[in-house]
């Protein structure tokens, strides 16, 4: 018969600063993706092009309208 | 506290509520969204603009598809959100069972920074939205998305500090509808004139809000689920057998 018992759990509360960063980071960049951007992302690789064309913008464009962000 | 389970938890949740949220919304949304392109359309025809159908279709088939993804990624936002709050509130927030603590927590965030946003600044369907006012637009609603989740977060610090003092805690609803109600007279309209069928935009938004709402709860049912599988609170179990 096996059996494991449990003998003490260790708690710290503090809170992870680095991946509470990090998690920041990625909800910034992650909400301008699908909210804000108008073509500046890939205006950095495409040049004036990319704001005529919005890829990213077309690309959540549904998604924009539906969670309630502001479109063209 | 395990960092990688943690941040594998915010994202993963946020990613699999968002594809959740992009698959609902392709059956629920998209049939409003295509109604309200085709009043684009007519416009633009009627202003004797010519439209490129093939390009148009091109981009339809983009935006279609891209819903999943960009879903995936506005779960991930929120995830990351929710999953950055709970760790810092998880000891304050009621209830013993991690499962509750992530849908009460999922449901004030939906109140923040959807509900009480979308109240002043109710989505819209495309065919309404002057590319024009775009930056003034995402400026209001960003700000006031912002200073929604301040108030929750101010008033929850307040009620966890003075949680001693007697009935202090059925002032903090009073205080929060004040606050609210004050920033939402003093924030200017949208400044965009409704051009499109009434009807319409009134069903998108009632279909969007559903689906935003749900969202928002599958979010929190899948946070809390993962949280309470994998423990990220619980540095080591030690264990004799």
């Amino acid at each position: 018969m096996s059996f494991v018992n449990d003998l003490r759990i260790i708690h710290k509360d503090q809170a992870p600063k680095l991946a509470i960063a990090l998690l920041g980071v990625i909800a910034i960049i992650s909400i301008y993706i699908v909210g804000y951007d108008q073509g500046q992302l890939f205006s950095l690789v495409q040049g004036n092009q990319a704001y005529d064309a919005m890829w990213i913008h077309e690309f959540t464009h549904d998604i924009r309208h539906a969670a309630g962000f502001p479109c063209h | 506290m395990n960092s990688y389970s943690f941040i594998f938890i915010s994202l993963l949740a946020g990613a699999i509520a968002g594809l959740i949220l992009a698959s609902v919304n392709y059956f629920v949304a998209e049939p409003y969204i295509d109604q309200a392109i085709g009043i684009e359309i007519e416009n633009t025809i009627a202003a004797g603009e010519t439209v490129d159908f093939n390009e148009l279709n091109t981009y339809r088939v983009w935006q279609k598809e891209g819903t999943f993804v960009a879903g995936a990624f506005l779960g991930v936002t929120y995830g990351a959100v929710l999953g950055i709050v709970y760790v810092i509130a998880r000891k304050y927030l009621p209830s013993s069972d991690d499962r509750k603590k992530a849908l009460i927590l999922a449901g004030l965030i939906c109140l923040a920074l959807y509900v009480v946003p979308f109240l002043k600044y109710p989505a819209n369907p495309p065919a309404v939205g002057d590319p024009e006012t775009i930056g003034l637009r995402e400026s209001l609603y960003t700000s006031f998305q912002l200073i929604s989740g301040l108030i929750v977060l101010g008033l929850s610090v307040l009620l966890i500090k003075f949680k001693s003092v007697n009935n202090f805690k059925y002032l903090i609803p009073v205080f929060y509808v004040g606050l609210i109600g004050f920033i939402y007279s003093i924030f200017p309209a949208n400044p965009d004139a409704i051009t499109a069928p009434m009807d319409l935009v009134n069903s998108f938004r009632i279909a969007t809000f559903t689906t935003m709402v749900m969202f928002y709860i599958v979010l929190g049912i899948i946070f809390g689920m993962m949280w309470r599988k994998y423990r990220p609170h619980e540095t080591t179990r030690l264990t004799a057998s």
